[in-house]
């Protein structure tokens, strides 16, 4: 990480990506609302089209004047490394609660790469999550440690799916185990190197502006 | 297979050993390295399928000093639990209730309040919005699903089975009922056996060994007389079968099952789509005779199980998972990443940005490998040595690819080192000017384009190394799909070309020598000096690209 020119980056309007001091890269083509419910772990990059619906989040208590000194509450929770490509949608999940429509936090652990065209409603995706191109995960459902779901599957509401999960087809079915070394096996960070499940750190420093 | 190009698949050597070797026995690699010297792997070959894996698949016996496959590891249980509450199911549990968990349901499947005044609740799933309604149960609680639906289940099919029985004797639907008749018609063999065989002696419980010794030692003090005793026996009757539901026999005639009319009306009017498929009914045994999709029954969450992987060969545990449900930690993991010397391919004139097909991250699609027959394509081939030492690699590939299509194939530095794996502090400080992710575009961009174009590949010649990896340059030249059409006609029928059969897929047999401190000697300070040469040799597959038909 040593290479890493910072300070460039950021003042330079013609990159595409915006890099904060913890080094997320924010594509200046992503619609992001509600910025202040969003936190990213850092390292993790947020890809041109995607739409992150921080401005979902649950609502304080009533009190309406009450709510600026509370602070601004979490809609989503990003880890560290995490990709999330090209055209992707995270949208809090929704639920009537007591009578009321409430939105619930959504938490995504490190490591995980979602591919381009996802819509994402889950409420727990945990770290080292490989998640294919053109998926739904419904809302509620929870993703576990070291899964992979395959490209175009559709995951049902409230699914749970267990560690170490394959999952694919429309509704999403268990489809088998990922192997014992899963994400293992990165010693240096070249191409070759990437591994689905593993380390995403060489994948967020090769995506360039 | 839909895998993207290019990809390594590495061969578990079991498959050659016509059996699985025999506990403790631990000679089998001489055996194994002496059929390896004269068979050439065939990729194309149907068997080849079932021992070629993704290197993350494999495990590696450092007993044995042998990879190991799901064939040639065994399975051990470590936990069950349910996938969906993620709790642990006890063994002891799991052994009487069976694989599934009482308490939960089906997987898309979850209680919905449906109509909460009135306390009944639904089972509904959210994704096709089928829901039990639809089957006509309802639930008063929402807990203990699969108790409540067992209880529905008897009720509704449990009832119809009794009536059955009562009216028509020979015909009840199967079921449950299937156990009260097997029960019968074992009770009733069980009868018979014991009353047509041997005799059980009347003293058949004394202490004394001979029945007959006991028979006149009994004589002597004045019992039964031997003659007497015997005398008092019942002939024994023949054996004879089953005659009746009482005796567990069910006879089936010919003249229809009941309702069968009805079922084909209802075909008639429901069309196959209406009907259950075979998948569907083999789910649950309550569903094995469900002929229609209204009458599928929701079954319950079946268990999952994290295993523990141990060598078929000397038990030793290869993968050991944490005793905790949703940890996906290990106490004991041998993976074969950290023994295998892995391998990597790529174009050496990429024509395209290389892309990392599982990483895309626009949508867009990926061109298609392709390379075209009697064309000579050079690969970098590169190794990456995973241990700690020096490691002398010697490469083998058949001149020809084995298949139907024969592609040449020449590696032009067969045998070269590969330096050893360290911290990753080691590579930083031995390539102090930049991190090996861009070293590459590094390197290009310092010797620039015109020295990179210059440079020639030749023969015996290592490509490029760095810290723990070795690049040579792979020529492959591929062969025609079609053969050349012939001028004199063949009698010979032209062998049909079937599916995959135009992958150009190249077998290459490595083999690996390296020094290192012996197992038993490592903690010993008078042996410290010593080293003991150790070797392993695999065949990997290197699936590169299609060869275009024309």
């Amino acid at each position: 990480m040593s290479s890493r020119p910072t300070a460039p980056n950021r003042r330079s309007t013609k990159n595409e990506y915006i890099e904060t001091d913890t080094g997320n890269k924010i594509s200046r083509r992503a619609h992001i609302e509600g910025k202040q419910n969003i936190m990213l772990g850092g390292k993790s990059v947020l890809m041109a089209g995607v739409t992150l619906r921080g401005d979902l989040h649950r609502l304080q208590e009533q009190s309406e004047g009450d709510e600026r000194s509370k602070g601004p509450v979490t809609a989503i929770n990003i880890g560290r490394a995490c990709i999330i490509s090209t055209n992707c949608t995270l949208r809090p999940p929704m639920r009537i609660h007591h009578g009321t429509m409430t939105f619930y936090p959504m938490r995504m652990g490190d490591n995980i790469f979602i591919g381009h065209s996802t819509h994402v409603s889950s409420i727990h995706i945990a770290s080292h999550v490989h998640i294919g191109a053109n998926c739904v995960l419904g809302p509620f459902s929870v993703i576990k440690d070291n899964c992979k779901v395959l490209p175009n599957t559709v995951v049902p509401p409230h699914m749970i799916v267990p560690a170490g999960s394959v999952v694919g087809g429309r509704p999403a079915r268990i489809l088998g185990e990922v192997g014992d070394g899963w994400g293992q096996g990165q010693t240096g960070g070249g191409e070759e190197e990437w591994v689905e499940g593993g380390d995403l750190r060489g994948v967020v420093r090769s995506i360039k502006g | 297979m839909t895998t993207a190009f290019p990809y390594v698949r590495y061969a578990c050597p079991c498959t050659e050993t016509a059996a699985p070797p025999l506990l403790g026995k631990r000679s089998s690699q001489d055996v194994e390295t002496e059929q390896d010297e004269g068979l050439t792997f065939n990729p194309h070959d149907q068997r080849a399928n079932f021992s070629l894996y993704p290197l993350d698949q494999l495990l590696f016996c450092d007993e044995c000093n042998h990879t190991r496959c799901p064939k040639c590891w065994t399975d051990e249980m470590i936990y069950w639990y349910c996938p969906h509450c993620q709790f642990d199911v006890p063994s002891s549990s799991v052994k009487s209730d069976g694989n599934s968990r009482p308490s939960s349901s089906s997987t898309h499947l979850r209680p919905d309040g449906g109509s909460s005044s009135n306390d009944s609740y639904i089972l509904h799933c959210q994704y096709c919005d089928w829901s039990t309604l639809e089957i006509d149960v309802k639930f008063s609680k929402p807990s203990r699903i699969t108790e409540q639906l067992q209880k529905a289940w008897k009720a509704r099919y449990g009832a119809k089975e009794e009536k059955d029985e009562e009216d028509r004797k020979q015909h009840e639907s199967p079921g449950t009922q299937h156990d009260a008749t097997f029960a019968n018609l074992q009770r009733f063999y069980k009868d018979q056996l014991s009353e047509s065989g041997d005799q059980p002696n009347m003293y058949s419980n004394s202490p004394y060994s001979s029945p007959a010794n006991l028979a006149r030692i009994m004589n002597l003090y004045g019992g039964l007389s031997y003659n007497a005793l015997k005398k008092t026996r019942e002939k024994p009757q023949p054996m004879r079968e089953a005659g009746g539901l009482p005796e567990g026999l069910v006879t089936y005639t010919e003249d229809g099952i009941p309702g069968e009319e009805e079922m084909i009306e209802k075909i008639k009017t429901l069309g196959l789509e209406g009907t259950a498929s075979e998948e569907q009914r083999l789910t649950t045994p309550q569903n094995y005779d469900t002929r229609f999709q209204d009458e599928l029954w929701p079954i319950a969450t079946p268990l999952r199980v994290r295993r523990g992987k141990r060598c078929r060969t000397c038990r030793q545990f290869l993968a050991r998972p944490e005793h905790k449900v949703g940890s996906m930690r290990y106490k004991i993991r041998l993976l074969a990443l950290n023994y295998v010397q892995r391998l990597s391919i790529s174009p050496l004139q990429p024509t395209a940005p290389r892309q990392n097909p599982s990483f895309q991250l626009r949508p867009e699609t990926l061109p298609e490998v392709k390379v075209h027959p009697h064309q000579t394509q050079q690969y970098i081939l590169t190794v990456r040595n995973p241990i700690f030492e020096t490691v002398k690699v010697t490469l083998a590939t058949p001149a020809t690819t084995p298949g139907k299509v024969a592609s040449k194939v020449t590696i032009l530095c067969p045998s070269f080192t590969v330096g050893p794996a360290g911290d990753m502090w080691d590579e930083a400080l031995s390539a102090s000017t930049t991190s090996d992710g861009s070293r590459r575009a590094a390197m290009a961009s310092l010797t620039g384009s015109s020295a990179d174009g210059d440079r020639q590949p030749e023969a015996g010649k290592v490509w490029e190394r760095s810290r723990n990896t070795t690049s040579v340059i792979l020529e492959v030249v591929p062969g025609a799909v079609k053969s050349p059409p012939k001028i004199v006609p063949d009698d010979k029928q032209e062998e049909e070309l079937t599916e995959d059969d135009d992958i150009l897929e190249i077998p290459i047999y490595v083999r690996a020598e390296w020094e290192a401190v012996p197992h038993d000697a490592a903690g010993h300070a008078d042996h410290k000096g010593e080293r003991e040469s150790r070797e392993f040799a695999y065949w990997c597959v290197l699936g590169v690209a299609r060869i275009t038909q024309t």
